[in-house]
């Protein structure tokens, strides 16, 4: 289980549950071994923080959540982008560029 | 926004749904890991093993999520609060001891404010009184003929100079400024009521239109009441009407003889009006004070020179309030030209500066509030005191518990509790104490209010205050305690939520091991300094209320009755006076055990004073007011005044014998050389021709009049019936000639004394009545009734303040012995014998007491200084003040030390080291 995991900085977790979401519906577990398998293993989301935020984005009517049976046969809760979250999901994109590009910059011009 | 709410409804009320979901979703995805792990190749039972360590604590996670649900407050206030209870039920001493404090603290706070608050800021019950001005700012009384350089009160033609000429007012009204100094005889005709003294109030017709009153039944005084010649007319209060006639309907329109004369009832007064002025007796009856010549058989009314009335009037919207002041002093002064009282030539200067204070009128005629203010600001102060030492106390007590329950704190922190959760739960606590302490409150500030008015007025018939605490002042205290219990609640909890778990379980209570923090400590010498002011301000007044009353007032009250009469309100004129008060000598003394018979003008230790300018015939320049009685043969022993020189009045002093006059001492230090003889000497009025009316036959001890504060005043006193031989007015014009009450002395106490009076009287003439009957002894005690209220309520926060401190002392040593457990039982087991072991204890007690009083004298030094108006010949902090105060504080504290320090030098050394 070793490997270079990165911290992830505040606030990226909700961005990156939204565009794992943004390519269709997921459960919980489904996302966050998206973002590893996206992240070539370089991110991984902890529980105990992944199921916060989702509740959190809920409340928020960034994500909508539905009950449904996986292929295996079981019940679980679905999310997907709700027309809020995907518009939220541009804002934050658009944002996370400008600040990596600027942090970028910095970092080059020293 | 909206989906947001839902969302919280959602949770809040599909609580245990939402609860089987949230189990539902996390379990999902727990199988989910495992069968991840085992489809890499590990065996079950390590899949779940691993996935468990990963996730870490489920129940910390599920936490995290009803937290970001947002349900979590709402959903958890009501768990907190039952879980709350239950923590507070389980230690009844710290509960019952908070409770106690935050009560008596929010409670006695409560009734002193809601007291002051209903004195000295209360509006009347008027319409709009924000509008309403007086014309004056003294409280001057009740009827004269001075010229203030600040006018207050005013005769007739004055005030209709000036209502005349100021459209600014809308209305300006008039009312009798001494009504409760002159009560009127009131009896409903064709009734088997007897005639009873009542309290009457003269005023303008506009009176009740100037404060926007409508009437509870009948009508209300107009113009046209108040004209000369018009028929007699009165409205009764509201309370009146219900007491005296228990509401009945006929009572308007039907005839009242008031003094004897016929009066006819009009109407009703609005329910809650008492009047213009807060006083213990408000009005009965109001009547116009064009009707006063004729019912009160007085002439002031129509004198311009005499002033007697209160002047109030409503202005109207945007009135420039100092240029109207100018405006009346300007109508003022020129009627005084006009009236002839003033002269524009040799009274320039008097007359320039004769002017009237406008003040606001809204609370009425302000004498209560001059009377008892000093007095209500100190018990207010004193009060609040007492709730700083009881928060504190509630500091000190939170502190402790906060502390003893961080190893509690650490195993909830440790079993995955949030920090924030505990803090919450913390604070319910708090604020749970503190509304349970405010509702405590509550009660016993209803109850202290009651016991107040009580206090504060123990002859008053009806007083128009009403004794529910204000709901503001409530909320204040309530407030206030709640900060305490939030600040003082908090500190220790977010110590203890900060604490690593792991470290405060190892360590278990050595942690604080050093005993009470400096801060509580601090807490404590705070409240000894406190305490130690309160004691001394209890001592200071009680020993003032000591020396009022033990006084020597220079007379004999012991088997003493005082009955104050009215005959001119029962129809006597001035001329029948000499042979009633012959009756009244004969019938008294006919009485079984009575065996003297004074009939005076009025009395000793009453509120009561008549003086006239005076002039020795010997001694032209010395000119001054002196106090004046009419007393009959037997009043000097009645009264138990002794005679030094001379003689006193006999009965042999007739309307036609030598005009004499006997002098209290005073009167002769002050006019006359110490080598003179006073006996024989004359004086009179001032003026040549009137200076030499009485001669002075003999001299009394200075008999303390009025009150015990009031020194040093000359007193003559002269036969009841004598005038002096050169008088030019009729003799029906002086008022001077009426008794006000008759000393009755007696060799044993006489029970029944008062209805007995009332019969003797009544067999002489039905319409005299008592007008107010007291035991004389009862007469003096009433003249302390404030200050006892101080001296008692004062004590009794004293007491408070030196409970409230014991108890917290006795908290933080109590509770220092229990964290030291440990270190004494070291001790112990390595030589200290018990007695080492308690001083150590005591000594910790000690400093903090020392401490205290150290910081608590140099306070109580500064505060004397503010209350030394207040006191009667006290200068100042005196040794025996000092040192009983700090002698009463000291045994509280070596109480509240005592006993911990000898449970900690009983400790067992062994069951000690055990208990880790």
């Amino acid at each position: 289980m070793a490997g270079d995991h990165l911290d992830l900085p505040q606030g990226t977790l909700d961005l990156l549950i939204l565009r794992t979401l943004s390519l269709g519906s997921q459960h919980g577990w489904a996302i966050s071994e998206r973002v590893q398998q996206l992240s070539s293993d370089a991110l991984r989301i902890q529980q105990g923080s992944l199921y916060p935020a989702l509740h959190r984005l809920e409340r928020r009517g960034l994500i909508k959540a539905k009950w449904q049976t996986t292929e295996n046969n079981r019940r679980a809760k679905y999310y997907e982008l709700s027309k809020k979250g995907r518009d939220q999901l541009e804002v934050e994109k658009e944002a996370w560029a400008k600040l990596t590009a600027a942090v970028a910059q910095v970092l080059e011009a020293m | 926004m909206f989906s947001d709410l839902i969302f919280r409804l959602r949770a809040l009320f599909r609580r245990t749904a939402v609860e089987n979901e949230l189990d539902e979703e996390l379990r999902f995805h727990f199988d989910q890991q495992v069968e991840k792990h085992m489809r890499s190749g590990l065996s079950q039972q390590e899949a779940i093993r691993r996935t468990r360590l990963e996730f870490g604590g489920m129940s910390q996670v599920k936490e995290n999520c009803r937290e970001s649900r947002g349900t979590n407050l709402l959903e958890t206030i009501g768990a907190d609060i039952l879980f709350a209870l239950r923590q507070l039920r389980r230690t009844p001493a710290f509960t019952i001891t908070a409770l106690l404090t935050l009560a008596l603290g929010i409670g006695a706070n409560a009734a002193i404010f809601t007291l002051v608050h209903a004195v000295l800021q209360k509006d009347l019950p008027v319409a709009n009184p924000a509008s309403l001005i007086r014309l004056g700012d003294a409280n001057d009384c009740c009827v004269g003929s001075g010229i203030s350089d600040s006018m207050s009160y005013f005769s007739t033609d004055a005030y209709e100079q000036i209502k005349n000429n100021t459209p600014e007012f809308e209305e300006l009204a008039a009312m009798q400024a001494g009504f409760a100094y002159r009560p009127i005889v009131v009896r409903r005709e064709n009734s088997q009521d007897p005639p009873r003294s009542s309290s009457g109030e003269f005023v303008s017709g506009n009176y009740f239109r100037t404060f926007g009153l409508q009437p509870f039944a009948g009508r209300l005084f107009t113009d046209a009441d108040n004209q000369q010649g018009a028929p007699a007319t009165a409205v009764i209060s509201y309370e009146t009407w219900q007491t005296r006639f228990s509401g009945d309907p006929s009572v308007i329109g039907s005839t009242f003889r008031v003094n004897t004369q016929p009066v006819t009832i009009i109407g009703i007064a609005p329910r809650n009006f008492f009047g213009d002025r807060l006083i213990s007796n408000p009005p009965d009856y109001y009547l116009p004070t064009e009707t006063m010549p004729a019912l009160a058989n007085v002439t002031y009314p129509h004198d311009p020179k005499e002033n007697w009335l209160y002047i109030i009037g409503r202005v109207r919207p945007g009135t420039d309030v100092a240029q109207l002041q100018r405006k009346v002093s300007a109508i003022l002064r020129n009627e005084l030209v006009s009236s002839g009282r003033l002269s524009p030539d040799h009274d320039k200067i008097k007359l320039a500066q004769t002017h009237i204070t406008l003040i606001p009128g809204g609370a009425g005629i302000q004498a209560m509030q001059e009377q008892y203010g000093d007095h209500l600001r100190l018990l207010m102060a004193t009060a609040g005191l007492v709730l700083l030492i009881a928060c504190a106390n509630i500091a000190n007590l939170l502190l402790v518990r906060g502390i003893a329950r961080s190893a509690e704190m650490s195993v909830r922190t440790a079993l995955g509790a949030m920090r924030t959760r505990i803090i919450r739960q913390l604070l319910t606590e708090s604020v749970l104490l503190a509304l349970l302490g405010g509702i405590a409150g509550l009660l016993v500030a209803y109850a202290g209010t009651h016991m107040l008015l009580a206090l504060a007025f123990p002859d008053a018939t009806h007083i128009p205050l009403h004794a529910t605490p204000s709901l503001a002042v409530i909320g204040f205290a309530s407030a206030l305690s709640l900060i305490t219990g939030v600040l003082f609640g908090l500190a220790p909890a977010w110590n203890a939520s900060r604490t690593q778990p792991a470290d405060a379980l190892r360590s278990s209570s050595r942690t604080a091991a050093s005993g009470a923090s400096l801060l509580q400590k601090g807490l404590v010498v705070f409240q000894i300094a406190l305490s130690l002011v309160l004691l001394i301000a209890a001592s200071l007044f009680l020993q003032s209320l000591k020396k009022l009353q033990g006084s020597d007032m220079k007379l004999n009250a012991n088997n003493r009755y005082i009955v104050h009469i009215n005959p001119q309100a029962a129809g006597y004129s001035q001329t029948q006076l000499d042979a009633l008060y012959h009756t009244m000598e004969d019938r008294f003394h006919a009485l079984p055990g009575v065996t003297k018979v004074g009939i005076a003008s009025y009395t000793p230790m009453e509120d009561n004073n008549n003086g006239w300018g005076i002039q020795v015939h010997a001694h032209p320049e010395n000119r001054t007011i002196s106090s004046i009685l009419r007393v009959n043969g037997d009043y000097f022993d009645s009264v138990g005044t002794h005679v030094l020189m001379g003689r006193g009045i006999t009965e042999r002093d007739t309307p036609t014998s030598p005009r004499v006059a006997v002098v209290n001492q005073t009167f002769v230090r002050k006019m006359f050389n110490p080598s003179e003889n006073p006996i024989g000497q004359r004086f009179g009025f001032p003026g040549a021709e009137n200076n030499s009316a009485w001669e002075i036959v003999g001299v009394v001890e200075d008999t303390v009049y009025q009150n015990v504060r009031w020194k040093d005043h000359l007193m003559f006193f002269i036969p009841t019936m004598q005038e002096p031989e050169n008088r030019k007015d009729p003799i029906d014009k002086d008022e001077s000639l009426y008794a006000g009450a008759i000393v009755l002395a007696t060799d044993h106490p006489v029970d029944g004394m008062e209805s007995i009076t009332q019969h003797t009287l009544a067999s002489i003439n039905p319409d005299l009545t008592v007008v107010r009957f007291d035991t004389f002894n009862h007469q003096i005690a009433a003249n302390f009734t404030e200050e006892r209220l101080i001296s008692r309520l004062t004590m009794l926060f004293g007491g408070l303040a030196l409970l409230l401190a014991a108890v917290g002392s006795y908290g933080v040593t109590a509770y220092s012995v229990i964290r030291r457990n440990q270190e004494i039982g070291v001790r112990m087991a390595l030589g200290a014998d018990r007695s080492t072991v308690m001083l150590m204890i005591l000594r910790g007690a000690t400093i903090q007491t020392a401490l205290g009083m150290l910081i608590g004298i140099p306070v109580a030094l500064l505060c004397v200084h503010f209350v030394q108006s207040q006191l009667y010949e006290i200068a100042g902090l005196n040794a025996v003040i000092l040192i009983s105060s700090v002698l009463i504080l000291s045994v509280a504290a070596a109480i509240a030390a005592i006993i911990p320090a000898q449970r900690a030098s009983s400790i067992n050394p062994m069951d000690a080291l055990r208990m880790e």
